[in-house]
């Protein structure tokens, strides 16, 4: 049974991006102690404390965390007999929290968004419609602004349209930690589920906070329900019923909330000294306008403000009541809220102007309308609205302070002359999925340009230098589905690129069974590392023994056959040659179709980590070891760098050329160099130069490898001088 | 109300920027600071930029209003990075400023990919990186960590924590560091011997000695009377780049053919004296007539001294064997490049009439490090004598003869323009394709800007600028693109100089 805990030969395999030891000690801290950690981690503590029955998610920055470290918590889990699901898609940890319709359960679950949260919406539409009786917590990793990886949308926009809740703590671990447990409380209060959004700094920030004991939950796999739940169509989201939850949400629930919220004091009111100003703040971003206040010297010695601010943990919904007491009296109020559309800032002039308060609002007209809030923005934006509204506090040396800063900025963008070279991601040393794009390229050459549907994963990197191939992004499992209306129209075929990941995880059924269905003749790679490995190298069905029992679960080609896929090849990555030949058969065949190469290769940071040990291992029982390695010869390279181009290898750099006529520096290979051979593949598939060689030193040699050494070294050295 | 003390971190995956924000916190944490970190990781793979914001209280128990995640500019006390770039990057951001901030910084370069794909030399300008750090930061800590942590046989982190520690920037003693890097309990001791090289060379307490890039000079005995000759010809200024070059073809084919690189420097120097214009004419020759050619790459693969090299270069244990295995893969055309001129052309043309050339390759791998793959690399370099007969030799001294034709009707008229014309050599370099489109770019310049210069249909100035520009265009893309379009511009720009109207290729 699968929702059993582990037997002792699968626990050992667990996530190898890194071990998460330290971290779990810390989920087992008790009251009395101090929980000291980052912001995931410590949300992770908080739903064990609040007694959550079941746990779930998908992998994503910034949240990834959450359900790794559980992975490594099974011990903890079992004892407390909380259930984990390591599920394979946002869609279906979402449906996870359909068990808190039914039953007094709690559960959360976990996803980057935006884009999980457009996967799951199906699910969540269906989950707030009946709405919960056990508090369902969904934790989002807002993954925007500064380091953010994908489109740049809201979260808020579904708490709004579906009626979920959504809390958005001021970013230190004691707010955090208790919006987390009051979430469930609010959950349960209003029979909605709520979400919480943690933006990318507040998923990593580190502090400390008083731990609680953790609580069994009450209904568990440890306290199993003699029975299932009474027949109750008022559950089913269907017609009657949907159009009974439409008025719930809006009647009931939704003013139990607000009622909730205004008790608990969920949301804070900072004094300040001026009553005429105020400020309305998303709790996610309440440190940067306070920063900003400071920075103008808008805040007393003993850390009190002058102006009065409320912090809104709670961004949705608004308590009209709140805001309207917050409002009245006032003759100007800023609202600050990160990122478009600007809901909360519509939200309180609907609620001013419902009430006929005339306090003058504003927001975006002084703040950016798009984008991250950086200290920078919010100090200008600050410097607006008193400039408008308070001109009787003198600001001129704040002022001119940041004024000299943004003028430093500009005095040293100009001292470097240009803009610096950017560091795009790109593919690890070594990775599998490097010679792919390589063989595409060299594809290029004889079959011209190729329209490339791109997919998430680490191989859309290869929309960025040096390969800069790929023509579009649709999401997640997407890019054989988004071929579609390309093939039909190209005089080549296309080709889509797409992870094990995104295959298990949408492309399979978005992609491969619609292609089939329509006769689709385009060609689908699919990378097979074993792992989603841009994420940190989770497992998914496909990777090698399963963490639960240690048996593998699903076989690629297998299932592609099973669907009805008849032109099917396999092939190692690293032979480019090999690769290659594929890519031109599946391109110039004339059998129409979908074609799909598998191109299999472990993820090099994962078989890294998996093989490092192994050989130290080996190396300290004084085995005898093989390391390859791959090098230039520095006066064979003429500095053109095509193998750079082909590659951009992280090991593959550039080293000023040793030969006193030649100014154009040289390739070299630095010692990151894993012996994947690709550099060797590609000059020899390109044609380049003969300046790679490959060498394999032998450790703990044999004395038949030393006496042959030595005595080709001697032969050689002899015919050398000769 | 007392300030927290700021730090942002600036560092590439991989460097540790992650686990040096922990020492830092935990050192604070340990001396009852109030501190605060956060980072933006960027992405799982061990490559691009990732930052760290700290802020840590200046002493036990103050308490601020709030400890910030996000740096601002102009506020940043102490700034790190691991690398000269990302140290540029945080000024060019305007979170390093001269009133406030210390920079501590490795000086290394970890070239960024537009930098390493370039053609040719790419690499961003490091004395305005240096002047930048110079000019817009308050005090500097600037070494090469990446050297120091090699040496020290540590992590650049644990050379950064020292730095840091050395600067003396936060009031958290050396033993509150040294605890956190042993509480870490990994690499403890090579982490403490970086952090304790970082802390002296902070403290000024030691001189890094500075890295040598040493330069291979050809060897060859004998040429000295040839030396003797280039000093009384030719002008003082340019002899370190020619005698390299006698010394360099001796080595590559023999004296007669260091003789003739001396008398075609001579037939320049009769038409102008210009030191600069011989010296670069001198170093492009030596390169063009050192071709690379199947014998020339035996060579250097036979080269006496090139497995103590590798072995070095790979780190290969005193005791450990090592096998190296070259790739090579000749095409008919590199193959009949050995061939003498008549036959070479004949199959070459047949080959190219079948469809053969180009497609048709002969790959092998070679092990140099067994006696019989060694073996044939040395006969293949000691094939060097029948090097003048061979059809590439032919068609190298044509291209040279043509190319110094060029120069010294230039040069006559113009050294600067002769200069440019010199420089184009550097695109014509490489094997195979590299080879021919290089060669295809400067037979397009040579059309369309040179010849109508030395005919007189276009101005030396204008030609000089033009060609310099169609030269960094040639090396901005290997599709010619960039070129195309500038040759295309300078035709209108220079409308009825003569300049040749060129369809794409």
């Amino acid at each position: 049974m699968l929702d059993q805990p582990p037997d002792p030969v699968a626990a050992r395999r667990t996530n190898p991006e890194r071990s998460f030891s330290h971290e779990v000690k810390s989920l087992r801290l008790g009251a009395g102690e101090t929980f000291r950690g980052e912001g995931v981690l410590a949300v992770t503590k908080a739903i064990l404390q609040a007694g959550v029955g079941y746990v779930g998610g998908y992998q994503g920055a910034p949240m990834s965390h959450l359900v790794d470290v559980l992975v490594e918590a099974q011990d903890l889990l079992d004892e407390l007999g909380v259930h984990l699901e390591t599920c394979t898609n946002e869609a279906s940890a979402a449906a996870l929290l359909g068990a808190s319709i039914n039953y007094p359960v709690r559960g959360c679950v976990t996803w980057k968004s935006i884009v999980g949260t457009n996967v799951a919406a199906d699910a969540l539409s269906n989950l707030a419609s009946p709405g919960v009786i056990g508090g369902a917590l969904i934790v989002v990793g807002e993954d925007y602004g500064e380091g953010a990886s994908i489109i740049q949308e809201r979260a808020h926009a579904f708490a709004l349209k579906s009626s979920v809740w959504l809390l958005d703590p001021r970013p230190n671990l004691p707010t955090i930690v208790r919006l987390t447990e009051e979430a469930f409380e609010l959950s349960e209060a209003s029979n909605t589920p709520v979400m919480m959004e943690l933006r990318i700094r507040a998923c990593h920030v580190t502090g400390e906070f008083p731990a609680k004991d953790n609580r069994p939950p009450s209904v568990s796999r440890n306290r199993r329900l003699a029975e299932p739940a009474a027949y109750n169509y008022d559950r089913i989201s269907h017609p009657p019923s949907t159009y009974i939850h439409e008025k719930l949400k809006v009647e009931v629930r939704q003013p139990a909330a607000e009622r909730f919220i205004v008790e608990r004091g969920l949301n804070e009111l900072l004094p300040g000294t001026r009553q005429d100003l105020g400020i309305v703040v998303q709790g996610g971003i309440a440190n940067v306008l306070m920063r900003g206040l400071d920075r103008l010297g808008l805040a007393d010695d003993d850390g009190a403000g002058s102006i009065p601010t409320l912090v809104l943990n709670v961004t949705h919904p608004l308590s009209s009541d709140q805001i309207a007491d917050f409002c009245r009296g006032k003759r100007a109020v800023l609202v600050v809220e990160e990122g478009a559309p600007d809901y909360i800032e519509q939200s309180i002039h609907a609620i001013l102007r419902k009430r006929g308060i005339d306090t003058t609002l504003h927001g975006k007209d002084m703040l950016a309308m798009a984008g991250e809030y950086t200290a920078e923005l919010v100090t200008d934006g600050l410097l607006k609205f008193f400039a408008r509204n308070a001109n009787d506090i003198d600001l001129s040396g704040p002022r001119t302070r940041f004024e000299a800063a943004r003028a430093g900025r500009a005095e040293a963008q100009r001292l470097l002359g240009r803009p610096l070279p950017l560091r795009p991601p790109g593919f690890c040393t070594g990775c599998p999925e490097r010679p792919v794009f390589s063989a595409i390229k060299l594809l290029e050459r004889e079959v011209g340009k190729v329209h490339i549907s791109s997919d998430i994963g680490c191989h859309s990197f290869a929309t960025l230098a040096p390969f800069n191939l790929g023509n579009s992004i649709l999401g997640y499992g997407m890019s054989l589905a988004a071929a579609g209306a390309v093939a039909p129209v190209m005089e080549r075929r296309t080709i889509s690129v797409m992870g094990d990941g995104g295959f298990w995880h949408n492309g399979l059924l978005s992609g491969v069974s619609s292609a089939l269905f329509n006769r689709g003749d385009r060609v689908l790679v699919v990378m097979q590392n074993g792992y989603t490995s841009a994420t940190g190298a989770q497992f998914i069905p496909n990777t090698e023994g399963n963490r639960r029992d240690g048996q593998n679960t699903s076989d690629i080609a297998a299932t592609l056959q099973a669907m009805g896929v008849k032109w099917l090849r396999t092939v190692r990555t690293y032979d480019v040659g090999l690769t290659l030949r594929t890519l031109r058969e599946a391109m110039t065949t004339k059998e129409r179709g979908l074609k799909v190469i598998v191109a299999d290769g472990e993820c090099q940071l994962a078989r890294q980590r998996r093989i490092r040990p192994q050989i130290a291992a080996q190396l300290k029982a004084g085995e005898r070891v093989v390391r390859t390695r791959y090098g230039v010869d520095d006066d064979v390279c003429t500095g053109d760098h095509s193998c750079i181009r082909l590659s951009g290898c992280p090991s593959l750099v550039v080293k000023p050329s040793p030969d006193p006529l030649r100014s154009d520096p040289v390739a070299h290979v630095n010692n990151g160099c894993v012996g994947c051979g690709l550099c060797g593949e590609v000059a020899d598939a390109a044609v380049l130069c003969p300046s790679f060689y490959k060498a394999d030193i032998v450790r703990n040699p044999t004395w038949w490898d030393r006496l042959k050494w030595r005595l080709r070294s001697t032969v050689i050295g002899a015919l050398a001088r000769a | 109300m007392s300030r927290p003390v700021t730090l942002l971190i600036g560092a590439l995956g991989g460097d540790g920027g992650g686990v040096l924000c922990d020492w830092i916190v935990e050192a604070a944490q340990a001396r009852g600071l109030g501190v605060q970190a956060t980072q933006i990781p960027g992405v799982a793979q061990r490559t691009g930029a990732t930052t760290y914001y700290l802020e840590v209280m200046p002493q036990p128990g103050a308490r601020p209003r709030v400890l910030a995640l996000n740096p601002a500019i102009g506020e940043v006390d102490v700034a790190l990075a691991s690398e000269l770039l990302e140290a540029g990057r945080m000024i060019f951001n305007g979170f390093v400023t001269p009133d406030r901030t210390v920079l501590i910084a490795s000086t290394h370069r970890v070239l960024a990919i537009a930098e390493r794909s370039a053609m040719g030399d790419g690499a961003f300008d490091t004395g305005k990186l240096l002047r930048a750090v110079k000019e817009r930061s308050k005090a500097q800590i600037l070494f090469d960590m990446d050297q120091a942590a090699e040496e020290s046989g540590g992590v650049l982190n644990a050379v950064l924590l020292g730095a840091l520690a050395g600067s003396g920037r936060l009031p958290i003693p050396d033993e509150a560091y040294e605890a956190a890097i042993r509480a870490s309990g990994k690499s403890v001791d090579s982490n403490l011997a970086g952090f304790a090289f970082g802390r002296a060379h902070a403290r000024g307490e030691l001189d890094q000695a500075v890295r040598q890039h040493r330069k291979r000079q050809a060897e060859a005995a004998g040429v000295e009377d040839l030396t003797a000759r280039a000093r009384t010809a030719l002008p003082a200024a340019a002899l370190d780049t020619i005698e390299e070059g006698v010394r360099r073809l001796a080595a590559y084919q023999d004296r007669r053919y260091a003789a003739l690189y001396l008398d075609r420097l001579d037939a320049l120097a009769a038409v102008s004296a210009d030191a600069a214009l011989l010296r670069e004419v001198g170093r492009h020759l030596a390169v063009r007539m050192s071709f690379e050619d199947a014998i020339r790459v035996a060579q250097a693969k036979a080269a006496p001294d090139r497995m103590a090299r590798i072995r070095a270069e790979v780190r290969a244990g005193a005791d450990e064997p090592i096998e190296v295995t070259e790739h090579f893969k000749p095409g008919i055309e590199e193959l009949c490049a050995l061939l003498p001129p008549a036959p070479a052309r004949a199959i070459v043309g047949w080959a190219e009439r079948t469809g053969r050339l180009g497609r048709v390759f002969f790959p092998m791998r070679l092990r140099t490090t067994t006696v019989s793959g060694y073996l044939r690399v040395r006969l293949l370099a000691g094939l060097r004598w029948w090097r003048p007969r061979t059809w590439r030799y032919a068609e190298e001294q044509a291209e040279i003869e043509r190319w110094l034709g060029a120069i010294r009707s230039a040069a006559a008229r113009s050294p600067a323009l002769a200069l440019e014309i010199a420089e184009c050599a550097r695109l014509v370099k490489g094997y195979g394709d590299t080879l021919k489109r290089g060669l295809a770019n400067w037979r397009r310049i040579e059309a369309e800007l040179v010849a109508p210069a030395l005919a007189g249909t276009l101005s030396p100035q204008a030609a000089i600028d033009a060609i310099a520009s169609a030269r960094v265009a040639a090396l901005a893309d290997p599709d010619g693109e960039t070129l195309t379009r500038t040759l295309a511009s300078a035709a209108q720009r220079l409308g009825g100089a003569g300049a040749v109207r060129h369809a794409a290729e």
